[in-house]
């Protein structure tokens, strides 16, 4: 066991600190969606040029083909540059774009893959419905197959992006009186196709960032299902474990710096004085380290085994409840002053209220539970 | 950067387990063979951190937290730090000051004890003293008067190396709790069926693994990070708090998912939240250590 990288990684490691340096652009990510798009895109695009997109992305479909290592230190180096959150590209980046690259065939992949890479197509995610939420399995939306075409209709809820998203991984129901798991098929739907309405919802903290959308007899081409009929389940699933190793490295940058700015700011005023607040900072500062070292390791199991571990799901259980410890003692460390937050402001009630999609969103922090309780432990299932 | 055990690593931590299963188990903690010490020399697990061994601290830490999953002696902690850093072959004490006088464990034939003084690891003679049951009933405790004098080791890393060897036995104790809950989670029932399948159960269940996770993970970097004397300080300190905090956690989370056999003095819960306690006075992470830029 070594927590050195080679040379070749430092290398690797500089040319990313310098590139960003030079190209972070100095003005703020817009927080609503609708005005942050043009931003999102271009940024996107700038990334691609300059051969940061899609690291570990196969050179075949526009990503550097470079390994998952290097992948973590550009997203280490990012996060510590203070690059803006990719946005509206968030689902066609880390879920989207891996989903394809693991099941999607040559044509899908050569049409779609460099689309996302240039930041031209945002992508959103339809797997969440008014009754299917936490039981994801409960999905109702149906595609009726007509020659070469499926009908769909129903709705999808909590859609992020999906009021600027040229396409959506959708997952629903193909196959009539099916049940549960089976039945469900993974289809790309054009977000533009008629039939499709789009309401936004508004967060608590003010942003409208995602949406609940509605299907009216809307005709996707047959040819649009990813991984074949009935298996959506299967393919809605490959990409989970993979995405909960190594999509925290950001995470955890931006905690780091988060607690030494908290530090910092409870000596400033003298509220380190108060033992409790400095027992929950050192504590706080100790489970940050710890999300490194849980995600160096799962990145190594990748590297050694070519799949992570099975405690990728503890690494996301734990980063989200830490995220919402920290933004809760930034909030506690403000005081009073957390009153004066007005809807639009970007500060620290800002991610305290928007941090509350950590433990809900992509699995309930409940469900995870119950995932490491069964998979990790052995645990009867309960569901 | 690698953060899993090599194949050799992988090799050494499977003996030591398959060794403690057959020699030392947990549930034997208070009532251990009189010459299980001889036996574990002999196994080279006391002498294993010599400067001649060179095993590196990744290694030495997997291997102790196989120990400590086993409640394993406590003086392998001392003896594993004076082998290292002052050159001794033989079992040393393990030595925590107190108010006006020190408490020693394990000193059941040693000849010296070690433990920290201020920041810095120490050790002195010690001569025969009369021990008692100590609330970790895997070892006796006594009391003794101030020594007159201590050898002190300059190098701050015999105290590192003490922390961290503390929170891999920390690591594995979290670990022991949290299997025999899950053990007992799936064969006892209630309501016709495993109280595991309860999340009630299940989610108490999960966050002693949880616990297991992150300490471990922190205690494989905070070893990486003595190796190569990259912020040792700083991460074996949070190795060794988040060690704590997953013995003393897991072991009481164990209890309450034993029920009323948890409760017992027959039944092995109690030695790991007790043994818990213990290491929590051994090197403990002080806060000051976690706050420094």
């Amino acid at each position: 066991m070594d927590i050195g990288f080679s040379p070749e990684e430092t290398r690797f490691r500089e040319e990313c600190r310098e590139w960003l340096h030079a190209n972070v652009p100095a003005e703020k990510r817009p927080l609503d969606a609708a005005d942050a798009i043009d931003f999102d895109k271009a940024w996107q695009r700038r990334l691609f040029d300059a051969g940061w997109a899609g690291i570990n992305w196969p050179a075949a479909y526009g990503g550097r083909g470079l390994s998952i290592v290097q992948q973590v230190v550009w997203l280490e180096e990012y996060a510590k540059a203070h690059a803006p959150w990719i946005g509206a590209n968030f689902v066609g980046i880390n879920h989207g774009g891996p989903t394809l690259i693991l099941n999607a065939s040559e044509e899908q992949k050569a049409y779609h893959l460099p689309r996302i890479l240039k930041g031209e197509a945002i992508w959103c995610q339809g797997f969440s419905e008014p009754g299917a939420g936490s039981d994801l399995a409960g999905i109702k939306t149906r595609g009726r197959i007509d020659g070469d075409v499926i009908v769909i209709n129903g709705s999808k809820i909590w859609t992020s992006f999906a009021h600027v998203a040229d396409w959506q991984e959708l997952v629903l129901r193909t196959e009539e009186g099916s049940r549960r798991h089976r039945g469900l098929s993974w289809v790309i739907c054009g977000m533009h196709t008629p039939g499709i309405t789009v309401r936004p919802i508004r967060k608590m903290s003010g942003q409208t960032e995602f949406a609940e959308v509605f299907y009216d007899d809307v005709r996707v081409p047959l040819a649009n299902v990813v991984g074949g009929l009935g298996n959506g389940w299967k393919v809605a699933m490959s990409t989970l474990s993979f995405e909960r190793g190594t999509g925290f490295i950001a995470d955890q940058v931006k905690q780091s710096q988060e607690i030494r700015e908290l530090i910092a700011a409870a000596r400033a005023n003298g509220m380190i004085r108060d033992d409790r607040i400095a027992d929950q900072l050192a504590q706080m500062r100790a489970e940050v380290a710890a999300v490194r070292a849980m995600t160096y390791r799962n990145i190594s199991e990748v590297v050694r085994t070519g799949q992570p571990g099975p405690e990728a799901s503890v690494i996301r259980l734990f980063t989200s409840e830490l995220g919402q410890r920290l933004e809760r003692m930034t909030v506690l460390l403000k005081g009073a002053d957390m009153l004066d937050f007005q809807y639009g402001d970007d500060n620290a009630v800002q991610d305290y209220l928007r941090g509350f999609a950590a433990t809900i969103a992509g699995g309930s922090a409940q469900i995870q539970r119950d995932i490491i309780g069964e998979r990790l432990l052995g645990l009867p299932k309960s569901r | 950067m690698d953060l899993t055990p090599n194949d050799d690593q992988i090799a050494l931590r499977t003996v030591t387990a398959d060794w403690c299963r057959d020699n030392m188990p947990l549930e034997g903690a208070r009532a251990r063979a009189p010459d299980l010490w001889m036996q574990l020399d002999t196994m080279g697990w006391a002498g294993m951190t010599a400067p001649g061994m060179d095993l590196d601290h990744a290694s030495e830490a997997l291997v102790f937290a196989e120990l400590g999953r086993f409640l394993a002696p406590l003086a392998l902690l001392p003896s594993a730090v004076a082998a290292r850093w002052v050159g001794f072959a033989g079992k040393t004490a393990l030595a925590l000051p107190a108010d006006g006088f020190v408490r020693l464990f394990d000193s059941n034939g040693a000849a010296r004890a070690l433990g920290l003084f201020g920041d810095t690891a120490g050790h002195f003679a010690i001569g025969d003293v009369r021990s008692a049951p100590s609330l970790d009933l895997s070892t006796h405790v006594a009391r003794t008067v101030p020594p007159s004098s201590i050898d002190r080791i300059d190098d701050p890393r015999a105290a590192l190396h003490l922390q961290l060897l503390a929170a891999a036995f920390a690591v594995g104790c979290a670990d022991a709790a949290r299997d025999m809950a899950a053990d007992y989670a799936k064969m006892r029932e209630q309501f016709e069926r495993p109280i595991g399948w309860f999340q009630a159960i299940k989610h108490l269940c999960a966050d002693m693994a949880v616990r297991c996770a992150v300490a471990r993970s922190q205690l494989y970097y905070a070893a990486c990070a003595l190796d190569a004397g990259d912020e040792a300080a700083f991460h074996v300190a949070a190795a060794k708090r988040l060690a704590d905090q997953a013995a003393l956690d897991n072991g009481r989370a164990n209890i309450q998912i034993h029920g009323g056999i948890g409760m017992t003095d027959e039944a092995a819960p109690h030695l790991c939240l007790k043994r818990a306690h213990l290491l929590g006075f051994v090197a403990p992470a002080r806060p000051d250590a976690l706050l420094a830029a």
